[in-house]
């Protein structure tokens, strides 16, 4: 084989090497499962590894995860994607799976595993150092941050002189044209539910036909993040930090676009909660409740509040970043309970086409 | 002892039977030609001899050894049989010394490699690669390469179809030397009888997918099995007859018969080209014709004639050494006529 | 029948079955599909947990039939927009005196290097305009051509220009020509790749997304992100896995109509057609297919590598991505392609209908989501496989599932070039099977398996959806790296693992522009 013999061998050597490097990174076989963080201390639980899932913004979950690995010795794998694929993940794992901490963005992607009995009960002491309504009811899973929705506006348009004050206001005719949504994206669908409870199942349809007939409809947010920046439209509804995030990337010279808020009380007006729990087939509890205390205590929130995710901190004393507005003067977090597993809003996109 | 004995063969494509029955012995040492039109199954044939192809039923061995059986088989390179096929095959990777050396130990390689290069007559050539040999070039490599190992028997799938005429009629003979030299028991596969007649020492037509006669070639010019038979061998005067004993009444007159026919009956006799004579003036046993045409062939004249008598086929096909011009001619015939019946099979 | 031999014991008769139906061969080529159809068995498995209600609710919405129509129509209209590309720039660069043949060629087949989410974003954030059904058709054409335009470009290079001549001598002038003698000859790769091309937009979901255009990959989709509902999406797949069968049929019947006889063996190439005064035509033309189809994207990873603030230079571990992207991308194409050959064997001995009917099942896999496809192997693999989960292993098999009808297309059309009977001969020399093998049929098809091997490296290298949900914990690569810091917002972080994905693709291309196509024939000089 004169022609492509030696160069096939020596990448398939190449390969298996580099493989073999990439595959010695696992290893771990600690038992020790008593379901709260041990009393002496989380050192007791070093040398002990956990496997957390998470669908959060990486930079910062990597930021927590070296702290944690610093503090307490407990070392951890971090398996980041999009939560949504990682829940159907672990979904399908069931109870072989190799996570022991899943990490989410929203709280659907926790309740639907709560659900299905696949988490574990949160430590109370961890609960307890969040408001109730950011966590689970069930006690399967707890806030960790939060964020709320927004209106970003291109500037200098009458969009940006004049912003709703309501979610409901955009499915007036007079946003025909002028409106991006992102119905897609798990922080849409929150909005749903919450109208839903407040107008009623016709009224959230009538809202979401509304905003069908105006709004041009984008894949993300961070697609309509930059739709919006640009001019494409006036204005769209997104989760705060993306704004922030944008501008971080655009720099304040590239920045075109404005964040606004809806009333306080009203359905848009929302703040959503990114939530941990822990996998009831977890062959490490102890270490991952530790992780779990760890994410809730105040040094994880204090990194949280100032890393570049531009999420708010839930630990009350830890204030969040300076330059976002307070959380309390824009709007309640919807208890939890309410939002539920976001199959009815889910239904509600689907039977009006924004989803298909 | 040797050779290569075939009984009841049986094969099939799928659902569809090619071959049905065949019967072929060929002697150690000897050039078999197996003659049929395309599409007879004798490729088959050949396949299935190499190991290519399962029988189904039947029998097939060389010297002792039981090739197939229907039911168990040797794989094709535990048989020692060499393959030439239409196109050659050559490997076209190789050179031309490693397409020769292919089924050689290492060690034998070069030696014999060379040896058979002269041998084909391509000494020199052995470092080139098949696509810079011509065709006939090419054919002669196959044919190196099937012979390098000492083959107890040699299969040729219709191997010089693809030359030229010169080329093939050269090179065919060439081959017959070579074959005879190194004493290699052989089978032909060819659909052209001028090749299988001046080629083989016996040669076997199929038809239909059974062999319907094997005969030394000579014999099965002069006395084939059936009309179909003496037609595929070459141009056939079939002149009706009431055929008796060791004799038959025609049109000439009583012509002796090669053998003996038995009990009385009518039928054609079969009197080829050469053994009509052609003449200007009539006399007994001479049938009046009109001469057709006559053309020039290079050895002698093919002249067509049209019998003015009854009981005859229209037109009369005699070879002559000296041309015939346009008008009357009478014709006798000489040697002894072969009494043939119409196959009793479909001819496919 | 009893043989006077037999009982002699000199034979050492195999039963014939050994080297019948059941060679050695097949259960291997069998046990390939298996693996490679897997997906589809969890896809059924799956759909059958979804109620009857469920699946009335689903199948019944009116807003399917709008998304098949969606479907459908791109599918339709990009398989004929890469079908027309595809093969006249194989013609132009193969068939005519267009100067700079062999330059066209290389920069023709590049886009291949780039990977689909930067081109897909490069559009988006350059002309928001590009969106909808025009825009998908646009944006996929330029991404997609090359694949019908290598295999064209390769059977127009093997085959000598005889039959054209005899067509201009019987009369016919060169566009007759080009429409009754070239392209029925070309045939047979042409509805290969346009097979790989139609199957590929059935499962497509993030291209479309970008784009703003919805089919019915984007209710698979939903089902999985918003609804975390295995059972509703494997419903909705299996519609789309009848759609690939019918495209899988449709190929077959056109591949029979189309079989071409055997490649010129002279080695002489026809005298390439005069363009005369299309010959500015013809450059622009291409220069057009070049510039939207590589110069966009490379222009967009330029402006955010320049422009974005978040741009600077990436930390060392870019380095170890890049290597474990290599390392991936490699194992894949071996794998793949060392799993291609028996199937492709198999087929090509034994035209059977068995034969036939298992190479084609192993292109339905291509037809799914990717995310299908991954959750699929975390399925099969956490069940039978444990061990492995989340081993470098399962992740590289993802691939060669994901990728396998890419190498088999390649295997397939490197066999149709080894001529018939040299097997049979060797044999006949007394080379067992496993040696004709290693001496004369994978030396003969090594070309092919090199493109066959360069195809999947490129694809695998820039494969997100799977190497996010198989890779190894803590794995990076260069993609799973550029989309780290897409979804943040972070564009100008990400460009540079982009840009060396970009780089790293470009051996593979150029293989694959030399290996396909093999040589230009020149019957003067030996290899």
């Amino acid at each position: 084989m004169p022609r492509l013999g030696r160069p096939f061998l020596a990448l398939s050597t190449t390969a298996v090497s580099l493989l073999a490097l990439a595959g010695c990174g696992s290893s771990g076989g600690d038992a020790s499962a008593d379901g709260t963080p041990a009393a002496g201390g989380p050192s007791s639980l070093a040398g002990q590894s956990i496997t957390v899932y998470s669908g959060q913004h990486e930079q910062t979950v990597k930021a927590l995860t070296a702290d944690f690995e610093k503090r307490t010795g407990i070392s951890v794998k971090l398996r980041s994607g999009d939560e949504a694929e990682l829940a159907n993940q672990i979904l399908q794992e069931g109870s072989a799976s190799p996570a022991d901490v899943f990490y989410a963005e929203n709280p659907p992607a926790l309740t639907v595993l709560e659900e299905k009995n696949l988490l574990a009960p949160v430590a109370p002491g961890t609960l307890k150092s969040v408001p109730a309504t950011d966590s689970s009811p069930q006690g399967g899973w707890v806030g960790v941050s939060a964020r709320t929705a927004a209106f970003v506006t291109h500037l200098g348009t009458a969009a940006d002189s004049a912003p709703p004050a309501s979610v409901r206001d955009l499915a007036t005719p007079a946003w025909k044209g002028r409106l991006g949504i992102a119905p897609a994206e798990t922080d849409f669908a929150p909005i749903v539910t919450r109208m839903i409870k407040t107008d009623g199942t016709d009224g959230a349809k009538k809202w979401l036909q509304g905003l069908k007939a105006n709004a041009k409809v984008y894949n993300s947010n961070e697609d309509l993040s930059v739709a919006v920046n640009s001019g494409e439209v006036q204005g769209g509804v997104v989760d705060h930090y993306y704004w922030y995030r944008l501008r971080d990337e655009k720099t304040a010279a590239g920045t075109h676009s404005k964040l606004h808020y809806f009333t306080k009380g009203d359905p848009g007006a929302l703040v959503d909660i990114s939530g941990a729990g822990i996998l009831k087939s977890s062959k490490h509890q102890a270490a991952a409740q530790a992780f779990l205390a760890y994410l809730d205590g105040k040094d994880a929130q204090q990194l949280i509040a100032g890393s570049q995710s531009y999420e708010y901190p839930l630990l009350s004393g830890v204030p969040g970043k300076a330059e976002l507005t307070p959380l309390d003067t824009i709007g309640t977090v919807v208890p939890v309970a309410d939002l539920g597993d976001g199959k009815a809003s889910l239904q509600l996109l689907q039977d009006t086409g924004l989803l298909q | 002892m040797s050779g290569l004995t075939i009984t009841d063969l049986h094969a099939a494509h799928g659902r569809t039977p090619i071959l049905q029955g065949v019967e072929l012995a060929v002697p150690d040492g000897a050039l078999a030609c197996v003659l049929g039109p395309s599409g007879c199954g004798k490729s088959t044939l050949l396949r299935v001899v190499a190991g290519f192809h399962p029988a189904r039923r039947g029998h097939v061995a060389l010297g002792d050894t039981v090739l197939d059986d229907g039911r168990g088989r040797l794989p094709a390179e535990r048989r020692r049989i060499g393959y030439v096929p239409q196109d050659g095959a050559l490997f076209p990777h190789l050179t031309v010394a490693a397409n020769i050396g292919f089924g050689l130990p290492r060690a034998l390689r070069r030696d014999r490699s060379d040896e058979l290069l002269s041998l084909v007559g391509l000494s020199g050539l052995g470092r080139r690669h098949p696509h810079q040999l011509s065709g006939g070039q090419q054919q002669r490599v196959a044919l190196a390469r099937a012979l390098a190992p000492r083959p107890e028997l040699l299969l040729l799938d219709e191997p010089f179809a693809a030359l030229d005429a010169a080329l093939r009629t050269d090179l065919r003979a060439e081959v017959a030397a070579t074959l005879r030299a190194a004493g290699t028991t052989a089978v032909l596969v060819t659909h052209d009888q001028d090749e299988a007649l001046s080629f083989a020492d016996t040669i076997a037509v199929m038809r239909a997918g059974r062999i319907v006669q094997q005969a030394a070639p000579q014999d099965l010019y002069r006395e084939p099995a059936d009309t179909a038979v003496a037609r595929f061998l070459g141009e056939a005067n079939l002149v009706p007859a009431r055929i008796e004993g060791l004799q038959a009444d025609t049109a000439f007159g009583i012509l002796k018969l090669t053998a003996n026919a038995g009990a009385a009956r009518r039928g054609p006799v079969l009197l080829r080209p050469r053994q009509l004579r052609l003449s200007v003036t009539p006399g007994p046993g001479k049938v009046r014709t009109r001469i057709h045409r006559c053309h020039f062939r290079g050895s002698d004249h093919r002249v067509e004639l049209a019998p003015e008598s009854r009981g005859l086929p229209p037109v009369l096909i005699a070879y002559t050494d000296t041309a015939w011009p346009p008008g009357e001619a009478y014709v006798e015939v000489d040697g002894l006529a072969h009494p043939v019946d119409e196959p009793t099979e479909p001819l496919l | 029948m009893t043989t006077p031999h037999r009982a002699e014991g000199l034979s050492p008769l195999r039963r014939w079955r050994a080297n019948g139906p059941l060679s050695p061969l097949a259960p291997v080529a069998f046990a390939v599909v298996a693996l490679v159809v897997s997906p589809l068995a969890f896809v059924a498995v799956q759909a059958a947990q979804a109620g009857w209600d469920q699946a009335q609710r689903l199948l019944g919405r009116p807003v399917l039939a709008t998304l098949i129509t969606n479907t459908v129509t791109l599918a339709a209209a990009v398989t004929f927009a890469t079908a027309v590309i595809g093969f006249g720039a194989a013609y132009l660069t193969e068939r005519t005196d267009l100067p700079g043949r062999r330059w066209w060629t290389v920069l023709l087949a590049l886009p291949l290097a780039v990977p689909e989410f930067v081109r897909g974003y490069s559009w988006v954030s350059l002309w928001p305009s590009v969106h909808g059904y025009w825009g998908a058709v646009l944006v996929m054409t330029c991404s997609l051509y090359p694949l019908v335009m290598l295999p064209v470009a390769a059977t127009l290079r093997r085959t000598d220009g005889a039959a054209e001549e005899v067509s201009r001598s019987l009369g016919r002038g060169p566009w007759a020509t080009l429409w009754r003698v070239t392209v029925p000859l070309a045939r047979p790769a042409l509805a290969g790749g346009a097979l790989l091309v139609s199957l590929y937009l059935l499962g497509e979901y993030g291209a479309f997304a970008m784009l703003r255009y919805t089919t019915f990959a984007t209710a698979i989709f939903t089902e999985y992100k918003l609804g975390f509902d295995a059972a509703s999406a494997s419903l909705l797949t299996s519609v789309l896995v009848a759609l690939a069968l019918l495209l899988v049929g449709l190929d077959a019947w056109a591949g029979r109509r189309g079989r071409t006889t055997r490649a010129g063996s002279t080695g002489r190439s026809a005298a390439p057609a005069a363009l005369g005064r299309w010959r500015l035509p013809s450059l622009a033309a291409l220069a057009a297919v070049v510039a939207l189809s590589l110069g966009v994207p490379l222009y967009a990873l330029g402006y955010w590598l320049v422009k974005g603030d978040s741009t600077s230079l990436p930390p060392a571990s870019v380095w170890s991505s890049a290597l474990t992207t290599l390392g991936y991308a490699v194992s894949a194409a071996l794998v793949s392609t060392a799993a291609a050959v028996p199937v492709a064997l198999y087929g090509w001995r034994r035209g059977t209908w068995l034969a036939r009917s298992a190479e084609r099942a192993a292109y339905l896999t291509r037809a799914l989501p990717g995310i299908a496809v991954a959750l699929s192997v975390v399925y099969f693999a956490i069940r039978y496989a444990q061990p492995l989960y989340q081993q470098p292993p399962m992740l590289v098999a993802g691939y060669v599932i994901l990728f396998f009808p890419l190498a088999l297309t390649a295997v397939r059309a490197a066999l149709a070039q080894v001529p018939p009977g040299v097997e049979e001969v060797a044999r006949s020399l007394g080379t067992r099977p496993l040696a004709v093998l290693a001496r004369v049929t994978l030396p003969l098809v090594l070309p092919g398996l090199g493109a066959a091997a360069a195809m999947v490296a490129l694809t695998a290298s820039t494969e997100l959806t799977a190497t996010l949900l198989l890779r190894p914990t803590g794995t990076q690569t260069l993609a799973t790296q550029f989309w780290v810091y897409t979804s943040g917002l972070a564009y100008g972080a990400a460009a540079p693992y982009a840009a060396l994905m970009v780089l790293m693709s470009v051996p593979p291309v150029l293989l694959l522009t030399r290996r396909a196509l093999g040589s230009h024939p020149t019957p003067e000089t030996p290899r």
